[in-house]
Formats: structure tokens, sequence, C-alpha cells
């Protein structure tokens, strides 16, 4: 599919919540191409600024009419700080849509595994297999506030689930929890996909491959282009060749692919 | 005001590119990376990512850290080897318009050859960037371009292989850069380019470990310009072969800088990284600059001091 390295005009700039922010553009170039999974590297700085120096990858999380997008992000930095700062009206450089996004099946069921701003990479998904199937979404948070858009997931199916570890919000515990409830009430063949912090997805997927569900995970990682040539976003490979990189073979990857033992 | 458009040809040994900029190794992947990003058609050059004998698989993660104004890495050479790029990534190179120098990389002496000579006869293949200077890998690398002797030895092995105009590119992790300019161009170098990385680190105070699975890592970036300039303007005036400057150009400005410092072309590195088409940006600003200041020749751009 094309991408593109564009001038964005930022339509709305919202934080959500203390440190969370929804930030939409109007970029009905990369709207077009862009698939569920996929990301964007976004310019921070001003103008002639060199510091900081690298573009910060996001996730697309919703697309809109009139060619608007939007990145649900956490201010995580100086980049994400600088980000967030940035006013409706003024412009933001965007390159995108990158990477391996997820791959749709249709034919089983499929479970959304979202902790924290994870569930960043999974609202195109879960809209788009609302479409064509059984959805059932699982997400889970430290507490309520850290997951500010739940409605966007919630109006999606009857099938959602959500946890938080303080009990703020819907079940106290894990979403591990929710997903070791789901996975009894399964019959048959299922597909799970997931996104959040790494001992998370590292859980999901142990539980996934014990009931030889498949799984799909959408990692993050430090990125300097985003495009596959520095190499830098390197994950080691589950079959000790090397690595996979997040940006060019990812961000999405089949969970067995992905030597979970490895800690970063 | 010259009615004519500048001439923007320069000449590194036998090898005629037709403008200065070129696009560094490590940094433009093997090409088709970024074609559609940027017009590789336009530029002076292409410097694919570093080639060795046998595919490595490079550094465990993290591999990247950003410092003000720069880019910490210690990626470790991760390459296809040389036998997949030539059967999987020059068959597509061979039709971009614009000269393809390819940069190698050896434990010894021996492979550094053995590679030049299988890129000797390889169709499409303009030259060979000898790269002496990663400073991410425990053997070879850096290993040859901190030691002058070591150097030359590299040079010559590597001259006697390939009838292909030969680039040294030199770290700057060394006391002296003249002097292993000296011993290279000595030994028959066509040419230099400078700078490899700086030598550098970062540490995460809240895991309280190196910010970096190798620990050390390479400094890139606006960050180590003024340092890249400085020993290209030094290796200009210690030796007689051309120069190519790298080191932190990402605007018009910074590469105009390194030819009057007596560069004949530059390479762009990092910017490339962060946004694809700055070669692009930077050529066209030369051409407008020359034009303003009725700049004939790229080649008279160098200061006389």
């Amino acid at each position: 599919m094309p991408r593109f390295d564009i001038p964005a005009r930022i339509i709305e700039q919202i934080q959500l919540v203390h440190g969370i922010f929804l930030l939409t553009v109007k970029a009905p170039a990369i709207l077009e191409s862009a698939g569920p999974g996929q990301f964007c590297m976004l310019e921070v700085k001003y103008h002639n600024s060199r510091d900081p120096l690298l573009r910060r990858p996001l996730s697309i999380y919703k697309t809109l009419a009139n060619g608007r997008i939007s990145f649900l992000y956490k201010e995580v930095g100086k980049g994400t700080r600088l980000l967030s700062k940035r006013c409706p009206g003024e412009i933001v450089r965007i390159l995108g849509p990158l990477g391996q996004g997820f791959r749709l099946v249709r034919d089983r069921p499929c479970i959304l595994v979202g902790g924290g701003l994870g569930i960043a990479s999974l609202l195109l998904l879960a809209e788009r297999i609302k479409q064509s199937g059984k959805l059932i979404i699982l997400l889970g948070a430290g507490n309520a506030s850290e997951i500010p858009t739940i409605e966007d997931f919630s109006r999606l199916t009857r099938d959602f689930h959500i946890a938080t570890e303080d009990g703020s919000l819907g079940q106290k515990g894990m979403v591990t929890d929710l997903l070791a409830q789901t996975l009894q009430k399964i019959k048959g063949m299922a597909q799970i996909y997931t996104c959040g912090p790494w001992p998370m997805m590292k859980a999901v997927y142990y539980m996934a491959r014990n009931k030889n569900i498949p799984c799909q995970v959408s990692l993050e990682a430090t990125m300097a282009c985003g495009i596959g040539l520095c190499l830098g976003c390197a994950v080691p490979r589950s079959d000790s060749q090397g690595f996979l990189h997040v940006c060019r073979e990812g961000p999405v990857f089949d969970a067995d692919q992905v030597n979970w033992e490895y800690s970063q | 005001m010259i009615n004519k458009s500048p001439n923007l040809s320069i000449k590194i040994g036998s090898l005629i590119l037709k403008n200065p900029v070129l696009l560094a190794s490590g940094t433009c992947g093997y090409g088709a990376e970024l074609s559609d990003l940027l017009d590789l058609d336009r530029l002076g050059g292409i410097i694919v990512k570093g080639i060795s004998i046998r595919p490595r698989a490079g550094n465990p993660p993290p591999r990247l850290m950003e410092t003000p104004c720069g880019l910490l890495n210690s990626i470790g050479l991760e390459n296809v080897g040389i036998d997949i790029f030539l059967r999987d990534k020059l068959p597509w190179l061979r039709n971009v318009k614009t000269s393809l120098i390819v940069n190698i990389l050896g434990n010894s002496v021996e492979e550094y050859a053995e590679i030049a000579k299988k890129l000797d006869g390889a169709e499409g293949v303009n030259a060979i960037e000898v790269n002496i200077s990663c400073p991410n890998v425990k053997t070879g690398g850096i290993a040859f371009g901190t030691d002058p002797e070591a150097a030359a030895n590299v040079t010559h092995a590597v001259k006697k292989t390939t009838g292909l105009p030969v680039i040294i590119k030199l770290s700057p992790n060394v006391t002296d850069i003249t002097e292993v300019a000296r011993k290279v161009a000595s030994a028959g170098a066509d040419a230099i380019s400078l700078i490899n990385t700086l030598l550098g680190m970062a540490i995460d105070i809240k895991s309280r470990r190196p910010a970096l699975a190798n620990v050390f890592g390479g400094l890139s970036g606006p960050a180590i310009k003024p340092i890249a300039l400085r020993m290209v303007w030094q290796v200009v005036r210690a030796v007689d072969i051309p120069v190519i400057g790298i080191g932190g150009i990402s605007t018009p400005d910074d590469a105009l800088e390194f030819l009057m410092a007596g560069a004949k072309a530059v390479e762009i590195g990092t910017a490339t990284l962060i946004r694809p088409d700055t070669a692009e940006d930077v050529l066209a600003g030369i051409r407008d600059y020359m034009k303003a200041n009725s700049i004939q020749n790229v080649e008279d751009m160098r200061l006389s001091a």
C-alpha cells in the first residue's frame, strides 16, 4: 500500500485525562491506505529545532469522516510532551501508514485483549471484525482513568469486559483473568489479538498457546526511522535466527515468532 | 549572474558522480526501502548498508537511544551478507540511475579482500566504501580504523583485489585522524570518507542500567557536526585524495559548510531516518546557493585557507 510523508493540519488536541491525549489531524492520503494495526511517525519538534531529533511512532487509533485520523497517546517523555502542546491549526508532519497490521480472520470468534494504552492499536481492528464476525473485547488497566475511551469499544459489542487492578471499573483484577474466563466458555476455534505491556502480552500468548489458539500481537519499540532503514527496533525471534524488526515485519506479529523470555 | 545552470558533478578517483549528495551507509537500507519517499535517481549516489562475508544478526536490543540533537545506536552491523546482497538486492539497485557504492566490512584483512573480490565483477557496482570504523562490534570494524598500520593493510588488500574506486571510511575515535588518513592515502585509497559515529553511551537512571544492551554505541546526528567538520577540514589539508564529508548533515547549510571545508561530496545519514527526502532538499539548497552566489562549479566551493 502507498505511504506518504505529508504535513497534516491539527484539527483537535484533547487531554482526555491527565497525561492522555487524543490528537486528530487531517490526512486523507494516509487514511485512504491505512489498515488496522498500522502506525505513523509523527514529527514532534518545532520547525527547525533539532531536539528532539526523532519522530515518534503512534498507532492509528481512529479514522473519521473528511480525511481525519486520530492518535491516542500518553505523555511519556519529552517528545510526547511537545506533541501534546501542539494546537489546532498547526501543522505536524506525518509519515504513514507504516508496518504490517493485523491480519483478519473471519471464520471464528475474535478476542481482543488490550492493556492500558495498548488499546490504541485495537480500535480499527475491532470495528473491522464487527462487520463480519463475532467480537469479544477484554480491556485491562491499573485504574479506570488509564482507559479514557471505553465507549469507543463498549459500543461495538455486548461481549465487552473490563478489569482494573484497583477495581475502580469492571472486575477487580487483571485482563488475563477475563481472558481465562472467556477461554473457558469458548468451544471450538478462536483468534486472539493483543496489545499492551510486554508482561501482559506474554501472559496472553502463553494462555493462547495452551489452548492452541492463534495469537497476533502488536509490539512497541524505540524507533528512529519507522521504515526499515536503521534496524534499531529489533526484537529477538523465537527460533533464535536473529531479530524481527517492529517497524518493518511488524508491528503486528504472530506471537509465536517472538522470544517472550527476552526481557527488555 | 551566470545563466548556465551550475555544474554539480564531481570526480572521486575514476568515479564521476552527477552531484555531491550521497546517502550514507546504514541509513538508507539497500535503497528499495525508501524509494517511494525519495527520488534516488536525482542523487549523486547511494551507499548501501555495510555488507559482510556472511550474514550478521546484529546486536541484541535495545539498540537505540535518543540524546540531545543526537542518536546513539548499536545495531551491530546487521546485514544479509555478500551472497544474498548480490542475488537479492543488487538486481533492483541496477535500475536506479545513480552511482552505487557498496560499503563493506570484515573481521580480517582477508575477509575485506574476499568481499571486494566478489564485488569487483558485479554489474552495477560503481565503487566500494570500506568500513574500518564501526564502533559497535568487538572484532573487525574499528579495530582497523584506530590502528594506522592495520588501516593501511586493509586498504592495500582491497585495492589489490578490485579495480573499483576504493573509499576508506574513517573513525573519529582516534587521537589524530590525519595520521590514519595519510596512511590509507599512501596505501592507495582513491578517497576518504569521514566521520563514522563517535563512541558514546547513555544510562537509564530508572532501571539503573546502560541504555543500550551493548553498553556503548555510536553517536550520530546534528550533535556531532562541528567535530565532523573540523576533522574533514584537517583531513582535506593532510591528503591529496578526495574527501567525502559525513556527520550530522541535515540541511543545505550544513552541507555547504562541509563543501567549503574542502569535502568533494557529502553523505546524508541520520537525517534520512527522520525525513527520508532530506538528501533531495540538501541538493536543491546547494544548487540554489550556487546560483545565488554565481558559483559555476561545486568544486570551487572550497575555502582557500
